[in-house]
């Protein structure tokens, strides 16, 4: 399992400084490659639906974001303010997320179980409790098989992470084509791009050799991992080909500016263009929320950051018609204490804490569950991340009920013992 | 080859079916069950595999690589009719053998996890030196199974609980799947849902050998060792159980009894009493029975589990498929075979290489993979067709390796295959079944620097020696160094036509891609 790189105690504890207004010509440049179609969103990649989740990483607060307590011991500094969505209001730190409100759902009375980074971030991209034995896959896995199948155009599983690192063990026993690709600092995965000295027409000549062997050993034998391997040199390619996907450069000067030209815009802006290729899920991650210390002025900070690339995504999966087939989750680890420690910090907490969803499937504008007056317990329809595995599932048209079968035996794909939360799904 | 013990002997007197012939070796028997068990084996079956084709799996199933251009051509022109038999033995006598060995047993015992406790280095020359001995699989299974870790001789054995944290639902799960066929993690927390065979009580029996163990002095130091308490018992419920009744078992393996176990009188639980700093070592332990419960006699999943393993790996597919799910739900697909392997290896002193050796004899071995053309349907199970087995991360790192003429040396191999393991070597804790291509291992292959750094030119390699030769003669050496077989009169064709189109200044780099289209086809990647 990946455990989050920053272990309480760390340096990097203290929330680390991201790189601002990166230079934007630090994009990889990718040369002129004659075949891009950027944002050719077709009427079948329409209809084909796709999870993005954009995922504060560290623990972002409840607080500060989902389900202000303004005027109460542990409200903090902050407003509430109106949203679209009459009677539902949300931290002052989000105001573009605000008038956008009637897009998204959300579910305030969550009880996550486990205020631990590594265990949390486990938890909730399962959908399961740690059970020794078996590690089940996360949901980017799941989509990417359920969703894009074995013979998918583009591959299924995307994690845009700041810095390096991403691993592979998130697809567990669906198999290693399940797990994610890691887009380290948006840049495109390793080896895409041809080595220098391998030219176009010295490529064409050795991948027609590499076919005609291939075809000639196939004739006569066959198998499903021989198909699959000689399926999985022609998906390289298609990646390849759309190495334009990774070029924000591409993109108006406007829509960067949309985006803003920090890492998490152009991380985002590169998770839309992704998705618009008929990639079934791409996840997000925003670092790092995890504020034991100085907890509003770093909310201030990361909330700014995330605010206005978020709207901005929102408007642009509306504008493309692409809103309706594709389920956006904003989720965490964990959500932060009530209590305001002595450092101006908020701790870990999982006992009550809200999720944002939008889009496929999701009654915009709904809002369920609930906290008490200043949100030191649950007060209302306390629901798990079990029960948000299953909505996720619902909403983009899957069955939580059936079944996958590593080695031939039954495993659900959600948690059997939950189902989904009804009052969101449209 | 191993002593006969006297237990061992008496078990020969059962160790034929009524079937057999007198002395019949046993791939003489492996071919008769094979063939009894399809109504018309023999006119569906594949023909044998040609020599090139032979030669090439049998390298790759006995030493983890491919032979080199010379070797093949040798073996090509040589007319003696025990080619093959001298073949496998001197395979089987050469140092690549314990290597190939000690890499399926890695992958067996420890599923590609994290070394933490036991250094790869470690675990890979104990597991080599293991198989270089040829150490007898049910001693070298009491070893695993007992090592505790205090003993620096044998502390890599003890990475199979070590590198598992000792956690004991993990222990649990694989001490049944990879000795005895078994995978009851679903009956953790009930009777198994859907295999009638796989019980509750079998799955906390067979937790009850390591339930009293833990790792000391505690679970944080890299060179913690295995304790145990002389206390504590298993207890478990169903969580279906309506009347939440607790049961209680000792140690017990799956189908067998209970375990005697004497009273201990009090006062005199420990031979070293648990202090502050000190490991305790109590009077009785209930690890130290594992090992022998294991492989004793009277557990005859052990024996049929490790032929299992072992047929799977050379045939592609177990004859109980998966490995690990042996019941009554899930029969072999040829059960009096898989009996006869178990009885004849256990006979023969639990011993690998006698095994391996006469599986590589065999017919059914020795089957081509080409399809028949009349054949439309190929049943796996049956044996009719060799299967095509994904070459392991090792394998492709050392072949790859052989087949672009660089360094084939094992300290320079190394590196190279922990590399591939990395990238080929699928995921920590899970079967690895390699059939799933994932697109970083085809980028890595397609642009990555350390393929192309062995396929392109560089002083006698493969690319630089066929840039050399004149554009006739480029094919021959690419495809007897590469896919181990000479090329057809099209590809002759194909290439020299190819290399002479190509200007003399880009032809070695031309020869490079070249060497990477053969790599990169199914014909390199899989062992046929």
């Amino acid at each position: 399992m990946p455990l989050a790189d920053y272990a309480c105690g760390s340096a990097a504890h203290a929330v680390s400084r991201r790189g601002f207004l990166k230079a934007a010509g630090a994009t990889a440049a990718l040369g002129p490659l004659g075949f891009a179609a950027p944002g050719a969103a077709g009427e079948l990649a329409r209809a084909q639906k796709r999870v993005i989740v954009i995922f504060l990483a560290g623990g972002v607060s409840q607080f500060e974001t989902w389900d202000p307590k303004p005027g109460t011991d542990t409200g903090g500094p902050f407003r509430a303010i109106p949203t679209s969505v009459p009677g539902t209001h949300i931290c002052e730190l989000l105001p573009l997320t605000a008038a956008r409100m009637h897009k998204l759902a959300v579910v305030r009375s969550l009880n996550s179980t486990s205020p631990d980074h590594g265990i949390g971030e486990r938890i909730m991209l399962t959908g399961r409790k740690p059970e020794a034995g078996i590690e089940y896959p996360h949901i980017g896995a799941v989509a990417a098989k359920l969703l894009g199948g074995e013979n998918a155009e583009m591959p299924g599983h995307i994690h845009i992470l700041p810095g390096g690192g991403g691993g592979r063990a998130d697809a567990t026993f669906l198999g290693p084509q399940f797990a994610s690709v890691p887009v380290p600092d948006g840049r495109p995965p390793a080896n895409l791009l041809r080595p220098a000295g391998l030219t176009a027409d010295a490529d064409r000549e050795r991948e027609a050799l590499r076919q005609t062997l291939t075809d000639r050993f196939s004739r006569s034998r066959r198998s499903a991992a021989s198909e699959a391997y000689a399926a999985s040199f022609a998906q390289a390619e298609r990646v390849f080909r759309r190495a334009d996907v990774f070029d924000l450069e591409r993109e108006s000067l406007k829509t960067a500016e949309r985006y803003g030209r920090h890492d998490f815009g152009r991380h985002l802006l590169l998770a839309r263009r992704l998705l618009e290729t008929g990639v079934s899920y791409v996840k997000v991650s925003h670092s790092n929320y995890d504020t034991h210390h100085e907890n509003f002025d770093f909310h201030i900070e990361q909330l700014a950051e995330f605010d206005r690339p978020f709207a901005a995504l929102l408007d642009d999966l509306s504008d493309r018609g692409m809103l309706e087939s594709t389920l956006v989750v904003v989720m965490s680890e964990m959500g932060r204490t009530p209590r305001i420690n002595d450092r101006y910090g908020r701790d870990h907490w999982s006992n009550g804490w809200s999720v944002a969803l939008g889009g496929a499937g999701i009654k915009g504008g709904a809002v369920v569950g609930r906290t008490n007056a200043n949100g030191t317990t649950i007060a209302d329809r306390e629901v798990g991340p079990w029960h948000l595995f299953h909505t996720y599932l619902r909403a983009v048209g899957l069955n939580p009920q059936r079944n996958f079968y590593p080695n031939e035996r039954p495993v659900p794909v959600a948690d059997p013992h939950a189902s989904a939360i009804d009052e969101i799904l449209a | 080859m191993p002593v006969r013990s006297g237990l061992t002997a008496v078990l020969l007197v059962f160790a034929f079916t009524p079937a057999a012939v007198a002395d019949e070796s046993l791939h003489a028997a492996v071919d008769r069950f094979i063939a009894a068990g399809h109504p018309d084996y023999a006119k569906q079956a594949a023909a044998p595999a040609d020599d090139a084709e032979f030669l090439r799996r049998v390298t790759l199933d006995l030493s983890g690589t491919i032979p080199t251009a010379a070797e093949t051509r040798a073996f090509l022109a040589d007319a003696d009719p025990e080619k093959r038999t001298k073949l496998i033995d001197k395979l089987l006598a050469a140092p690549g053998y314990a290597r190939r060995m000690a890499q399926a047993f890695d992958v067996i015992l420890m599923e590609r996890r994290k070394d933490t406790r036991v250094t790869r280095v470690a675990w890979e020359t104990y597991l080599r030196e293991a198989f270089a001995a040829n150490r007898p699989y049910d001693e070298f299974a009491r070893e695993i199974l007992s090592a505790d870790g205090t003993d620096a001789k044998t502390r890599p054995a003890a990475r199979f609980f070590l590198d598992r944290d000792l956690e004991p639902n993990l222990v649990t799960k694989d001490l049944g799947r990879v000795f005895l066929g078994r995978n009851l993690a679903c009956a953790q927390c009930h009777d198994h849902p859907t295999v009638g065979d796989y019980k509750q009580a079998d799955y906390y029996g067979i937790q009850a050998f390591v339930n009293r163990t833990f790792l000391f002095p505690n679970a944080q130091a890299p060179t913690a060792v295995i304790a145990e308490k002389a206390d504590g018992n298993v207890t478990f419920m169903s969580v279906f159980d309506k009347t939440k009744k607790t049961s209680a078992t000792g140690p017990r393996l799956p189908g067998l009894k209970a375990l005697d176990e004497p009273a201990v009188e009090k006062g005199k639980e420990y031979a070293v009493a648990p202090a502050k700093d000190v490991r305790p070592v109590p009077a009785y332990s209930r690890r130290a029975k594992l090992a022998a419960a294991v492989t004793a006699p009277e557990n005859p999943a052990f024996a049929r589990t490790a032929v299992n393993r072992l047929w799977a790996l050379m045939l592609g597919r177990g004859i109980i498929n998966p490995v690990d799910q042996d019941h009554a739900g899930n029969p072999p697909s040829h059960p009096e075979l898989l009996d006869h392997l178990a009885r004849a290896f256990v006979a023969h002193g639990h011993d690998v290489k006698w095994l391996v050796r006469e599986i590589a004899l065999s017919k059914t071995y020795q089957r081509s993979s080409e399809v028949p053309a009349a054949l439309g349907d190929v049943p796996p199970e049956k044996y009719l067709v060799a299967p095509l087995k994904p070459l392991p991360a090792e394998s492709l790192a050392y072949a790859l390796s052989e087949a672009t003429g660089n360094t084939s040396t094992d300290a320079k191999v190394a590196p190279l295959a922990a590399t591939f393991r990395g990238v080929y070597g699928g995921i920590a804790g899970e079967p690895d079944d390699g059939t799933a291509p994932t697109l970083s291992q085809t980028l890595f292959l397609k642009h990555g620097p350390v393929v192309r750094g062995l396929t392109q030119p560089k002083a006698g390699n493969l690319a630089d020696r066929v840039a050399k030769l004149p554009p006739e003669q480029a094919a021959e050496e690419l495809f007897l160094s590469v896919l181990t077989r000479p090329p057809t009169a099209d590809e002759r064709a194909a290439v020299a036509a190819a290399v002479t189109r190509t200007p003399a200044a880009t032809r070695p780099e031309f020869c490079g891609e070249l060497v990477w289209a053969l790599v990169s086809s199914a014909e390199f990647r899989f062992n046929h």
